[in-house]
């Protein structure tokens, strides 16, 4: 899958997950802040995107502090899910 | 299914997480809790958030009790209602929430009345909330609840056929102890559980002889009647104890059959300024509407009752 496209659906994703109905995937910038002042996403957010990376991809995140690092932006996560990804 | 607004006193942020019933309960709930200074919260509700529940249990199953979100299950619980009306308004009093399935409002009621009877001064968010989804109508249709043809709301009662029709919904109160500008006075709740219509006779005529002796008559009767041939019994039953002079009234082709659904009854007649036609089954002689009965129950065996008193005038001659 290209990056591009990769993005695409993981924008899709997160607007499931997390229910963000109000958004489209083109509400969602690659570099936009997922936490905080960006998305305005939380706590119990970060839980619901480890489950999807989890679940969609395979991927397992035990370390917190990884977790800080790779939930950043959609461009951190689509290149950790490139990297990382096992299915 | 309840036509829900766009909620604009819930943030977003907070909405995206909410379920339905938690939804339409908050909604409910606004209006009152931000203009009034409540001593507590009382909520009932039979099942919450039964859509949030069964997807969390679904997940349980599907990724094997791995790793599950928690969204779900935080909405799931039949309390997050209450805790959410008393987290948005900062409400840190009595938070409770009655599950006891048909009966869960009554309990709610019976709740506030000693609360109030304890606490003169308080007063009290009360009301009932439960939602129909997905899961929950495929559950209860399976159970026999609903009907299996097609029928419309105005036809309910015309139907001799098993089951009713699905409903959902939410009504709140602000009740105390104070009389001025009251809508309405909740003189007594009685619960029972039987299937039996004779016990229901018994027990609705003693209710009755308790609260309203001597000279003064039930004005009005509004039942719960549903449709459904199984539970037609026990309302025929209870309407055989009122003269000419009491008005009959029916509610649940508005909101359809739900376990709280006696709060939409309680509801409507602290609301309802004059019955519409489409309401009454027997017009009685009563030139004025003061004494109402509520008479409901849920599946035929979880029975309600409630004595409302409207202050003079606040209703039309019907």
């Amino acid at each position: 899958m290209e990056k591009e496209q990769l993005k695409q659906q993981l924008k899709e994703q997160i607007i499931q997950f997390l229910n963000l109905t109000n958004l489209t995937p083109n509400d969602i910038k690659d570099d936009e802040p997922l936490f905080g002042e960006g998305l305005g996403l939380d706590s119990i957010d970060s839980i619901e995107l480890i489950v999807l990376l989890s679940r969609e991809y395979g991927i397992t995140i035990e370390d917190p502090k990884e977790g800080r690092k790779i939930l950043v932006d959609i461009n951190t996560m689509t290149d950790y899910i490139i990297g990382h990804r096992t299915k | 299914m309840a036509q829900e607004t766009i909620y604009p006193g819930i943030p977003p942020s907070i909405l995206r997480r909410m379920g339905k019933a938690v939804r339409m309960g908050i909604g409910a709930a606004i209006p009152i809790a931000q203009q009034n200074n409540v001593d507590g919260i009382i909520i009932g509700t039979a099942n919450g958030g039964m859509e949030d529940c069964i997807k969390f249990l679904n997940q349980i199953k599907d990724y094997d009790e791995g790793m599950l979100t928690p969204g779900n299950f935080v909405q799931s619980t039949p309390n997050a209602i209450a805790a959410q009306i008393g987290l948005l308004h900062k409400n840190k009093g009595y938070n409770i929430t009655h599950v006891h399935r048909g009966l869960a409002f009554e309990n709610a009621l019976l709740d506030a009345a000693m609360l109030l009877s304890e606490n003169p001064h308080h007063q009290y968010l009360l009301g009932g909330v439960d939602e129909i989804s997905d899961y929950n109508y495929n559950i209860d249709w399976l159970d026999g609840c609903f009907k299996k043809e097609k029928i419309s709301n105005a036809e309910l009662y015309n139907s001799n056929s098993d089951g009713t029709i699905a409903g959902e919904g939410a009504a709140m109160f602000l009740v105390n102890n104070n009389s001025v500008n009251a809508v309405a006075k909740i003189n007594a709740v009685q619960t029972l559980h039987t299937t039996n219509e004779e016990d229901v006779r018994q027990a609705l005529k003693q209710f009755l002889q308790q609260q309203l002796p001597a000279a003064q008559q039930t004005d009005l009767l509004l039942t719960g009647e549903n449709g459904d041939a199984r539970q037609s019994k026990c309302y025929i039953a209870a309407e055989s104890l009122f003269d000419s002079h009491t008005t009959i009234a029916r509610f649940k082709h508005l909101c359809g059959e739900f376990p709280t659904a006696s709060a939409i009854a309680l509801w409507l007649v602290c609301y309802l300024k004059k019955l519409p036609q489409h309401m009454i089954k027997r017009q009685g002689t009563a030139s004025a509407v003061r004494h109402i009965i509520i008479c409901n129950n849920y599946r035929g065996l979880q029975h309600g009752f409630m004595h409302i008193t409207l202050e003079q005038g606040l209703h039309n001659s019907i």
